[in-house]
């Protein structure tokens, strides 16, 4: 419990830090790291699969995608953020700790558990047996992702010929 | 078990808070997207955290699996959209994208 704590502290600051950060690249390692404890916390969970596409989907490809973007787009000029909203952060931040905290043990009182009874089976059938549908949908969200992506970077005719 | 669950999301809602702030007041549009990511792992941590408490793990990692495919299709388009707009404008500010002709 308590790596786990630690782990889901990790995962809270490194996603302030990425926020936090005026260089855009430290922004994006910061977010990478934050996935890297996030990962470990679903291998924790028991959801090794999660954990994988965690790590390897969220904290290696998509960060690759923001760096690659950032490259891109170096030399934009600075655009400058109102100070006022980096100090006022941690002050919202632990304001919205402590309501978040109250709420939280409020409702530990009032809402109950739901029922629930232990999943069977592996899952490799709960992926592919009680999910089917679903799994035709991501192919068709992958697809989307893909086109508009080829789509965004088409040249027209004239750009072609030359 | 219960108090486990609340647990987990305390800290799924503090992570939605940090991507909402950002997205509430910053101006460049890869921090922006970053706060996204940052929402996105509120959610997908509030799903595996109640999947793993409820017993019901391989339904809630299934549906994590799910929700992080969309997400890189989502980025991938989205920062796509953002290398374009910066092609035309020659910034990442998001207020320029207000002063639409027409």
């Amino acid at each position: 419990m308590v790596i786990q704590t630690l782990l889901l502290c990790g995962l809270i600051i490194f996603s302030g830090l990425a926020i936090i950060f005026k260089d855009l690249l430290k922004a994006a390692l910061s977010l990478a790291v934050a996935s890297l404890c996030l990962g470990i916390i679903f291998f924790r969970l028991g959801a090794p699969y999660a954990g994988v596409f965690e790590i390897s989907v969220v904290a290696g490809l998509i960060t690759v995608l923001f760096i690659l973007t950032i490259a891109l787009t170096k030399k934009e000029r600075e655009i400058k953020e109102a100070n006022l909203t980096r100090i006022a952060f941690p002050l919202f931040f632990i304001l919205f700790l402590i309501i978040d905290g109250l709420v939280m043990k409020s409702l530990l009182q009032k809402v109950p558990a739901l029922p629930s009874e232990p999943e069977a089976g592996i899952f490799g059938e709960v992926l592919w047996k009680q999910r089917t549908f679903d799994l035709v949908a991501q192919i068709g969200v992958i697809l989307a992702g893909v086109l508009a992506v080829l789509a965004l970077f088409r040249k027209k005719e004239d750009e072609k010929d030359e | 078990m219960s108090n486990l669950w609340f647990f987990y999301l305390f800290f799924s809602a503090v992570l939605i808070f940090i991507g909402i702030y950002c997205l509430l007041t910053m101006h460049n549009l890869i921090r922006l997207f970053i706060a996204v990511e940052i929402i996105s792992k509120g959610v997908s941590l509030a799903l595996v955290a109640t999947g793993a408490v409820k017993k019901s793990v391989l339904l809630a990692q299934s549906l994590a699996i799910t929700y992080i495919v969309v997400e890189v299709s989502l980025v991938a388009t989205a920062l796509a959209i953002i290398i374009n707009i910066y092609k035309k404008n020659k910034s990442l500010d998001v207020r320029l994208l207000s002063k639409l002709k027409g």
